[in-house]
């Protein structure tokens, strides 16, 4: 897993500064007016289920609907107020609010984020919900006029292997529900193609891959996989009982204690690989080349990075990797040697 | 009286009025503003109005009457109700998942909520039944500065830092935003370059600034053709190649390499695939990044450039 492992998770973090303890008025109030039209039209609804589509704590959303019960309109008698009702089993109805029975329009910072969003789920290659999304955002684009979202965003086909889609609903079931999954898998950072069982917890993407993170039974330990170099994926049946691995808010690249340094000189042509990974002790030389430290586990995949750099790369250290690379182009160049005589 | 029950008695009265209520009308009509001095109960009533408006709500000052002589307050229910949109289930939940992208800032989410409230389709039961959204992050830097110029039609300029070549200030009308390969990138015109280019959000290296209207993107513009990008490089392909992989491996080429088609399995085993290539250096090294799992068989000029490319590494003259 090279790239797993030595990438860098350039995405932004946002504050989780949207407190849930004290949220501030305007934002109670876009929840609430958001939350009370599914009310009116589901009536009898669970406090638990409104709570969970609207992002509010139960707690928070009673409270708020307590208040809502005080309001209505002037003189504020017992015919002009709403009629909020909540009973034992924790169900709720909403009556007498007309005025606030639909939910006010997108603001355009809400249309735009949502849109962008969906825009860009639509060009990750293997999302299940591709179909019914791409209808949605033609409804919201329709809904909101021509002039307010439409070629905003290039849609972009990103084009995946057959069969792709079909192993990440695979890998989603199973993490959904708690099975093993038998998986074939090519290991970028060791060079080989193994079998395993893994107790998937989390499937997700992130700077334009799929990964899944699971349990291995076999290391006795958690270990992130690319999905588009799993071969083949199948349900064992077999259940298991998730630990919590950390999902998709974890670094794409954490160290590990078996982390060796290896140095590497990168011409301007591969200064990239400077930005793509994680490097460390990075120094600039009078030549302009990048000096940098990339600390790995593995070696082959060094070795192939080298390779595929040429000449914009020279392996400093350790003193194995060079003759490692040399051998490979050795082994690289062999079959072309074989073949000289004529046998394409 | 708590600010949300004054803030929805504010709401329902000013949606429910047939004409524009002045703020003395209404401070009789509310009874949290009939406290107090009329000053500071004006006071209340403007960050009332701006909080309102920081919602999404619009509250708009008309004259009372024909002659002008008095301004009022009024929610006209036309501009303040969501147009109702019939979503299905399947719609709701795909909605729900591009809501709940990592990242996600709380007004995609609010986006999501109206939009369900106005529908008769509900995710209860999705969501009892534990479905989790699929964590794709498709957050990028500066994403919301530049959708809201490009809505706007405003230039921008913004300090970059290319891959390669120098950093410096750029001045672009933004034509397209695109998602790829996990990055956002603004495609558009380069005043100083004149010419198209597209910029990865993530190398933007100042905020954005609105520089003046922006010209429109010619007729027939294709974002997409400016980010066409594959082992070739960048840009359309000029040939095809045809690429040996071993079996472990050929799987794995065809599914990571848009156009590659698979051609047979030749007696040795290897694995023959059609890909769309031209002789550049960024070919050459995707044919290397495989090792000795690919060998390249057609055009013979590719051929030779990968093969004395192997011979300088191999005999270690490529490498110090």
């Amino acid at each position: 897993m090279a790239e797993a492992q030595g990438r860098k998770g350039d995405r932004t973090k946002r504050p989780s500064a949207r407190a849930r303890s004290t949220p501030k008025s305007s934002v109670r109030l876009r929840r609430l007016l958001a939350a009370v039209p599914y009310i009116v039209r589901h009536p009898g609804v669970r406090v638990a289920e409104v709570a969970a589509l609207f992002g509010m704590q139960e707690r928070d959303l009673v409270q708020d609907l307590n208040l809502l019960f005080m309001a209505g309109l002037p003189p504020y008698g017992p015919g002009d107020l709403v009629d909020v009702e909540i009973d034992e089993g924790g169900r709720v109805w909403i009556r007498m609010a007309d005025y606030f029975s639909r939910p006010v329009r997108l603001t355009s910072s809400e249309a735009f984020s949502l849109y962008l969003r969906g825009k860009a789920l639509l060009g990750t290659p293997g999302l299940e919900e591709a179909g019914p999304l791409a209808s949605a955002l033609d409804k919201i684009e329709a809904s909101l006029g021509p002039d307010a979202l439409s070629r905003l965003v290039e849609r972009v086909r990103a084009q995946s292997g057959a069969g792709f889609e079909r192993i990440l609903t695979v890998l989603r079931r199973a993490a959904d529900d708690h099975r093993r999954v038998r998986m074939e898998y090519f290991s970028a950072s060791r060079d080989e193609l193994t079998t395993r069982e893994v107790e998937p917890e989390h499937v997700f993407a992130a700077m334009g891959h799929w990964y899944v993170v699971g349990w291995d039974p076999a290391v006795e330990d958690e270990r992130m996989f690319r999905a588009d170099r799993v071969r083949s994926a199948e349900d064992t049946g077999e259940r298991f009982e998730p630990r919590g691995l950390a999902g998709p808010e974890r670094p794409l690249y954490s160290r590990s204690e078996e982390d060796r340094p290896v140095r590497l000189r990168l011409g301007p042509a591969a200064r990239w690989v400077a930005e793509y990974y994680v490097v460390e002790d990075v120094r600039e030389t009078p030549d302009g080349a990048l000096e940098v430290t990339l600390p790995t586990k593995d070696l082959p995949w060094v070795a192939k990075l080298v390779l595929r750099l040429g000449g914009e790369v020279v392996a400093l250290e350790p003193p194995e990797l060079s003759p490692m690379v040399r051998a490979a182009a050795a082994r690289a160049l062999a079959p072309y040697r074989r073949s000289r005589s004529g046998d394409d | 009286m708590h600010p949300l029950e004054r803030l929805l008695n504010l709401v329902a009265l000013l949606l429910d009025t047939r004409r524009p209520l002045t703020f003395e009308e209404i401070r009789r009509q509310i009874p949290a503003y009939g406290q107090g001095d009329a000053a500071s109960a004006k006071r209340m009533f403007e960050r009332d109005k701006d909080t309102l408006r920081e919602a999404g709500i619009p509250v708009e000052l008309e004259p009372t009457d024909v002659w002008d002589v008095e301004r009022g307050y009024r929610i006209p229910s036309e501009q303040y109700y969501l147009p109702e949109i019939a979503f299905t289930q399947e719609e709701l939940w795909a909605l729900f998942v591009a809501a709940h992208t990592p990242g996600a800032d709380g007004e995609a989410e609010i986006a999501f909520q109206k939009l369900s409230s106005a529908t008769d389709a509900g995710l209860g039961a999705v969501l009892a039944s534990g479905a989790r959204a699929p964590g794709v992050d498709v957050s990028g830097p500066h994403l919301t500065a530049v959708s809201e110029a490009l809505a706007g039609r405003r230039a921008i300029r913004f300090a970059y830092r290319p891959l390669q070549g120098r950093p410096g200030r750029r001045t672009i009308d933004p034509y397209a935003l695109v998602f790829r390969g996990g990055n956002w990138y603004v495609v558009g015109r380069d005043h100083d370059r004149r010419d198209v280019r597209s910029y990865r959000l993530s190398r933007i290296r100042s905020s954005i600034q609105e520089v003046g209207e922006s010209g429109p993107a010619p007729e027939g513009f294709d974002a997409a053709s400016h980010l066409e990008a594959g082992p070739w490089g960048l840009g359309k392909p000029a040939a095809t190649a045809r690429v040996g992989f071993t079996p472990r491996i050929a799987w794995l080429a065809v599914a990571q390499t848009p156009g590659a088609n698979e051609l047979r399995t030749r007696r040795d085993g290897w694995v023959e695939v059609e890909v769309p290539a031209s002789e550049t250096d960024s070919f050459v090294s995707w044919v290397l990044s495989f090792g000795d799992d690919a060998r390249v068989f057609a055009p013979r000029s590719i051929r030779d450039q990968v093969v004395a490319r192997l011979e300088a590494l191999a005999s270690g003259s490529a490498d110090g």
